[in-house]
């Protein structure tokens, strides 16, 4: 009992910063129909500027707005450099973009970076667990669960409660339509942006904080991570995106906790086997969007 | 299989061996002007590629599915290569604990690589099913991410089960008894992928595959069922992946798990796409010019050139020219083709099919028009109480139609009658609460898309569905494919009288997307008939038409009907093109039919009067 305790707060851990990912690689479907694989960006750049700030002595409470800064700042640039200029090209050619998009940055850190492992401090906090009877909870999870439903809390207001999120609704369901309603595309695009890398930055302190280091390529598993959870919870669909992310984070922690001790290492590999069962039985994914076939 | 023996077989294999040629020849050329053994290595590593980057051509480029896994089906393949292929004293010290009692095997590299392509089918059909089920079609953003889970699956496995693949740092290095010295065996399945890859693109399936490519439903109208088409192509081109996979395995002499990974599947991905994923020509391009930029990049970075006496890797160009600048040239060549020439450099020109046109197809005689069918064969179309309800809408309600082989039926009614709605039932694509449909008692209803065509109800689109990158000549081809398989029972029209008939022969060879509307609308109509139906369903054939080109419309659709026997069912708003080409009108409003009869019966009808007027107009 308290075992499992254990492993649903540690997999709501995972999940919650799955989940942020989730809804940044959603809001961004949802807009402009791009899958981006360069989501991953979000979290190596700022990761490499954590490793240059604690090289001049920053700390971490400096160094966890930079995180979120640069996030936005290099989902907007990205927007800017290469994605507007493919905006309504077939789904095609948007994929190999932002695949392209992250190779680009990934071979930029080996050029000019290295591919030489660039380790920074954890937070002194982080391996701090606090315990309730026979249950012991380590703090990162309950810091990442605690900001997590803020966030969400705080992104589900500017969706409902603002023009901001009634443009990016109303363009995310019909793009067209919307914008003969008056709905600036430019901006709401722009704004779709910023708030996919707003969320990937806050995804990413915790990311950067628990991988104590970077790599050139450090940007793939967060980018398809946050993929896998949308498709999971249906592609276009923001609530499904979070739930994806829980259901993610959930389904690799109690798997390596049930599987056998031989076999552990292969958790990953599991996980996508139950995910491509899943693709097999509900197609769309938990939370799947109607496609209508328009003649 | 292939439609013209001539154009299908024999210029596809000529321009395999142009290929084979040009391609293999330079790199010779290139590594005896070097003489040395990097470039041989260099152009070894090329001819490799080239298979792989083939093989997955005929996937990608056939089905417009883009596809990440092929890299990770190459690792199955390398690394079932490598453990079946290396011998038991080099497994002794690479995999002692290898499941399946593996470490005690071993057989030839031949054999080894038979068992690596099986084993990757297996993986392949599993797949395929995976991708079928998430509705995979061109562009499909679900299967893509299938196929990257796919690839890192395989390298997540290979990384984490050292027993079997000698684990990330180690990994499987041989030990055949010699490595691959010669190149004979790379150039055996060189030649043999682009034969295989050009046949295939020219064949039926590959065809009806092209066909879903570019327009999805439409195919599925003219009688393809895409998934099975996408699976044929998935397992051809996997099957070159993986020998291509052990070849490169049995090349290098080891395999690593980030050997088959994101930086392979990124350089493939971009050999294809710059060179033009749609034609295999394309691709060969792609693999000559990415393999010299990047190793022109990788010169560049590394020695330091002097151009013009400009030292490269010095200020103030060094920030640029560095280690490692061959793989920058990757993601920029590949955002720079996708901002600026999606389609490649070739798009889709393919060599062997240009040669045919210059020299190989001698002169053609316009064919005589179409006689109409003397005798037209039975059938009746019958719809019956009909009912659709949209929540608490009612968008149908007991709506029937009848219609006889031979006979012109035109639906009519004004906006919101319910037209689109029983249109789209019997075309599948909305399911009916109530009520049913068939030809000649067969059963129609519940039925897919494709299934429908096949059973003789063929439609057109109101807004035009062609197959855009095909000619004229091939977009009725595909239909007449179709029909020659589940319509042969019926008048199968040969292409190039259609082509006439319709007043498309000046236009064969021109791209469907390159035509004019007045002829697009004809080469749909074409298309249709290619299919020998037993109805056709003409969704709004005059909308965008002016009203002269209406009336020569309708000259056209009873002729085209007449040669192949079929019932039409028109649906259009234009009252004047459907009294003019209609035997029988049925008048819908509000989801009902409200009258039925000859148009001069209907036109003479107070209710219809009274739907298109107003009620006031009438009393």
């Amino acid at each position: 009992m308290t075992e499992l305790l254990q492993n649903l707060i540690d997999g709501l851990g995972r999940g919650s910063i799955y989940a942020l990912l989730a809804l940044g690689v959603a809001v961004v479907f949802g807009i402009m129909h791009l899958l981006n694989f360069a989501h991953g960006e979000l979290i190596t750049i700022p990761g490499y500027l954590t490793y240059w700030a604690f090289q001049n002595n920053w700390s971490w409470w400096t160094v966890v707005p930079l995180i979120i800064v640069s996030a936005v700042l290099t989902s907007l640039l990205i927007e800017r450099i290469a994605f507007s200029r493919v905006r309504g090209a077939k789904d095609f050619t948007l994929l190999l973009t932002s695949f392209g998009v992250h190779f680009i940055v990934a071979a930029g850190f080996l050029l000019y970076v290295g591919a030489a492992v660039k380790p920074y401090p954890r937070p002194d906090w982080f391996a701090d667990t606090v315990s309730a009877g026979s249950l012991n909870v380590e703090v990162f999870d309950l810091v990442v669960i605690g900001v997590t439903i803020v966030v969400l809390a705080g992104t589900t207001w500017l969706l409902q409660r603002t023009m901001f999120g009634l443009a990016l609704r109303a363009a995310a369901s019909d793009f067209d339509t919307a914008r003969l309603m008056g709905v600036k595309s430019d901006s709401v695009i722009r704004g779709a942006f910023a708030l996919s890398g707003f969320l990937a930055g806050i995804a990413g302190v915790f990311w950067i904080m628990r991988e104590g280091q970077m790599t050139p390529t450090a940007g793939i598993p967060p980018m398809l991570q946050g993929v896998l959870a949308a498709l999971i919870g249906g592609l276009g669909s923001l609530r499904g995106a979070v739930l994806g992310g829980l259901v993610l984070g959930l389904a690799e922690v109690l798997l390596r906790s049930w599987l056998p001790v031989g076999i552990q290492n292969l958790t990953t590999g599991f996980v996508f086997v139950m995910i491509a069962l899943l693709f097999i039985f509900r197609p769309g994914g938990l939370l799947s969007v109607p496609q209508v076939e328009r003649v | 299989m292939f439609p013209n023996s001539k154009r299908d077989i024999a210029f596809p294999f000529l321009g395999s061996i142009v290929l084979f040629v040009v391609l293999f020849g330079g790199g010779l050329i290139y590594q005896t002007i070097l003489g040395n053994g990097s470039a041989e290595r260099l152009v070894t590593t090329m001819l490799v590629d080239a298979i792989i980057v083939i093989g997955i051509q005929i996937y990608i480029g056939n089905t417009g599915i883009l596809s990440f896994g092929h890299i990770g089906f190459g690792a199955i393949a390398g690394y079932v290569f490598a453990v079946y292929a290396i011998s038991p004293e080099e497994k002794l010290k690479r995999i002692p604990a290898a499941p399946f009692g593996l470490t005690e095997t071993q057989v030839s590299p031949w054999l080894a690589i038979a068992i690596a392509v099986a084993v990757t089918l297996v993986f392949a059909v599993i797949v395929g099913i995976g991708l079928a089920r998430s509705g995979a079609q061109s562009g499909s953003v679900a299967a893509t991410v299938i196929t990257l889970a796919l690839l890192f699956v395989t390298h997540e496995v290979a990384k984490s089960w050292p027993e079997l693949t000698g684990g990330n740092r180690g990994g499987i290095s041989f030990g055949i008894g010699e490595s691959l010295s010669g190149r004979w065996p790379i150039l055996v399945v060189l030649f043999g992928s682009l034969v295989v890859a050009r046949l295939y693109g020219q064949s039926r399936s590959g065809r009806l595959a092209i066909a879903a490519r570019e327009d999805n439903l439409a195919a599925r109208a003219m009688g393809v069922n895409p998934l099975v088409q996408q699976m044929v192509a998935l397992l051809l081109s996997v099957a070159i992946v993986a020998i291509g996979s052990s070849l490169r395995v049995w090349q290098i002499g080891s395999i690593l798990p980030d050997r088959f990974f994101f930086d392979y599947a990124m350089l493939t991905l971009v050999m294809l796409i710059v060179g033009g994923r749609n034609s295999v020509t394309g691709a060969v391009l792609g693999v000559a010019v990415m393999t010299a930029a990047r190793e022109l990049a990788r010169r560049l970075g590394q020695n330091g050139f002097e151009v013009f006496g400009i030292g490269l890797d010095e200020p103030p160009l060094d920030w640029i020219f560095r280690e490692n600048l061959n793989s920058v040239v990757l993601g920029v060549a590949m955002v720079a083709f996708m901002i600026w020439r999606p389609t490649g450099i070739l798009e889709d020109w393919e060599f062997d099919q240009w040669l045919y046109r210059k020299i190989g197809r001698g002169g053609e005689t316009k064919p005589e028009r179409l006689s109409e069918l003397e005798t037209i064969p039975d059938a009746t179309f019958t719809a019956s109480d009909i009912s659709v309800s949209f929540g608490g809408f009612q968008a149908l309600s007991n709506a029937g139609i009848t219609a006889q082989s031979g006979e012109v039926v035109g639906i009519i009614g004004p906006n919101g009658a319910g037209k689109t709605t029983f249109v789209n039932v019997i075309t599948g694509m909305v399911e009916p609460t109530d009520g049913q449909f068939s030809i000649d008692g067969q059963a129609l209803s519940g039925k897919a898309s494709y299934e429908l065509s096949r059973s003789g109800l063929v439609r057109t689109f109101q807004n035009l569905r062609l197959f855009g990158a095909l000619t004229v000549r091939e977009n009725i081809e595909t239909a007449g494919l179709v029909a020659r398989e589940h319509r042969s029972d019926r008048a199968v029209r040969d292409v190039d009288a259609l082509m006439t008939e319709a007043g498309l022969w000046e236009h064969r060879d021109r791209r469907a997307r390159e035509l004019d509307y007045g002829n697009s609308r004809r080469l749909e109509l074409a298309r249709a008939a290619a299919m020998a139906p037993s109805f056709m369903l003409l969704d709004e054939p005059t909308s965008g038409m002016s009203d002269s080109e209406s009336i020569t419309m309708i000259e056209q659709v009873r002729h085209m009907a007449a040669t192949v026997g079929a019932g039409v069912i028109v649906i259009d708003h234009d009252l004047g093109f459907i009294t003019g080409i209609s035997d029988r009108i049925y008048v819908f409003d509000q989801g009902k039919v409200i009258a039925e009869g000859t148009p001069a019966e209907v036109q003479a009808n107070p209710h219809v009067q009274a739907a298109y007027l107003g009620s006031a107009a009438i009393t």
